[in-house]
């Protein structure tokens, strides 16, 4: 019997579902084992089909993005009544990442940005009709349902999805790895880092075999999870921290604002270069974590 | 409220300096004001940023963290890792929505009780300014 399977796209950029399809022959295989009952950008079901259906029907539910508006949280409401099994699929599910980041600013500020004083906009006005409300703030999605599975990653790759998937059609719950990115990182690292110079990632050319974090790139890879594969830093680009923080830490954030703090010369650096260096502490450290860390979880909670 | 808002202060003081600069001031019967609540930790080296943002996510208005002086570090450098963690953490929680004021590193001697003395009220004076933090929740 087929496995019962919905998709949902909450707000997101559809990156986690193309890397769903980036499984290419293996989704041949996986593909006759599932009947897809709701999955709006792929099959033709709308969302009161999904209303109908009874309660715990579905096996299992995957959903992609985050909570921007009230929609998006009906949806999400929805597909935990649904499901037996809810997978939380990406970061921005999971974590808030990237598009969350947008919680430094009142959203009136925002929209005004957005739809008023852009450069392109003549005439701006917000748009109010037939539009869902924007939801203040963006929080993992984890505050508002209860999940059985995370599955980070901006995208997740596709051998790890193909991991969870294969182990789920089998029965079995699927385990993440739990080390740091450094533990599957290829490149060379000596035991000592000392850092003369902390660069930005456009800075110079890094060397193909050593260590980044070693060159002075701010490379999130001691704080981050592992499981991705190591895709980014085996390609020279610094890790960005998208598969979120490792096991046992509560601030991916200020886990690595520690972790470069104590491996900088502070002899050639300085307090105030170092800050000056870094340039943007929140959106570098904490890009895919922000609204699961420590002080906006505490403001979530006040309000 | 603000007439009678008493701040609480964490306090993370390294073990061989400034907490032994505390048991200075102590010994010596000099008077500190009671809002700083002082934890020991073996060296400021040790303050991961997550104590601090969790002091301030439990509703302290200010964290106050005090080391040996540069060069007196008993672990050689410790001292200087904390500078730097606590510079970036300022721009974090600047960036987050509290004041920076609200967090101070400072380096107390174990023979400075008198200093330890004058930053605790000094400090207390720029949190009173300050008020009340804004995750602090509503007695």
């Amino acid at each position: 019997m087929p496995v019962k399977v919905m998709f949902v796209q909450l707000a997101s950029c559809w990156g986690c579902h193309q890397s769903l399809l980036d499984l290419h022959e293996t989704l041949a295989d996986v593909l006759p084992q599932l009947e897809i009952v709701f999955w709006h950008t792929v099959v033709d079901y709308k969302l009161h089909d999904v209303e109908k259906l009874p309660d715990g029907s579905v096996d299992v539910g995957f959903t992609e993005g985050f909570c921007r508006t009230e929609e998006d949280l009906h949806l999400l409401k929805l597909a935990r009544q649904k499901c037996k099994l809810l997978v939380s699929y990406g970061t921005c599910s999971t974590y808030g990442s990237i598009p969350s980041l947008l919680n430094l600013y009142p959203i009136e500020e925002a929209l005004s940005r957005k739809f008023k004083e852009a450069e392109s906009v003549v005439e701006g006005r917000i748009p109010d009709k037939h539009v869902p409300k924007m939801l203040e703030h963006v929080k993992p999605n984890r505050e508002y349902v209860k999940y059985d599975l995370f599955l980070p990653g901006c995208p997740p790759e596709p051998p790890l999805i193909a991991g969870v998937v294969t182990s789920l059609l089998k029965g079995e719950t699927p385990k993440l790895k739990e080390r740091t990115l450094c533990d599957e990182c290829p490149r060379v690292k000596s035991d000592v880092i000392v850092l003369k110079k902390v660069k930005r990632d456009f800075e110079g050319i890094p060397e193909p075999e050593k260590c980044l974090l070693e060159q002075g790139y701010i490379c999130m890879g001691p704080a981050t999870r592992e499981g991705c594969g190591a895709v980014c830093t085996s390609a020279g680009v610094p890790c960005k921290g998208c598969m979120g923080p490792g096991p046992n830490v509560m601030d991916q954030g200020a886990k690595m604002l520690s972790a470069l703090a104590s491996i900088v010369d502070y002899e050639s650096v300085s307090p105030e270069d170092l800050v000056k260096a870094v340039k943007d502490v929140v959106g570098t450290f904490s890009r895919f974590t922000l609204p699961s860390s420590i002080i906006p979880k505490a403001v979530f909670k006040k309000k | 409220m603000d007439g009678d808002f008493e701040p609480k202060i964490l306090g993370i003081f390294c073990n061989w300096c400034s907490y032994a600069g505390a048991d200075m001031a102590g010994t010596s019967r000099m008077q500190y004001p009671p809002n700083v609540r002082i934890v020991r930790v073996l060296c400021s080296g040790r303050v991961d940023p997550q104590f601090v943002l969790k002091a301030f996510e439990l509703g302290a208005d200010g964290v106050l963290v005090a080391g040996c002086h540069p060069g007196d570090c008993h672990y050689v450098k410790g001292n200087y890792r904390a500078e730097r963690r606590i510079a970036l953490l300022k721009e974090m929680i600047k960036q987050l929505g509290i004041e920076p004021e609200r967090l101070m590193l400072k380096w107390i001697s174990a023979s400075e009780g008198a200093e330890l003395v004058k930053t605790t009220e000094e400090f207390l004076t720029v949190i009173k300014e300050l008020g009340p933090s804004p995750l602090r929740k509503k007695s």
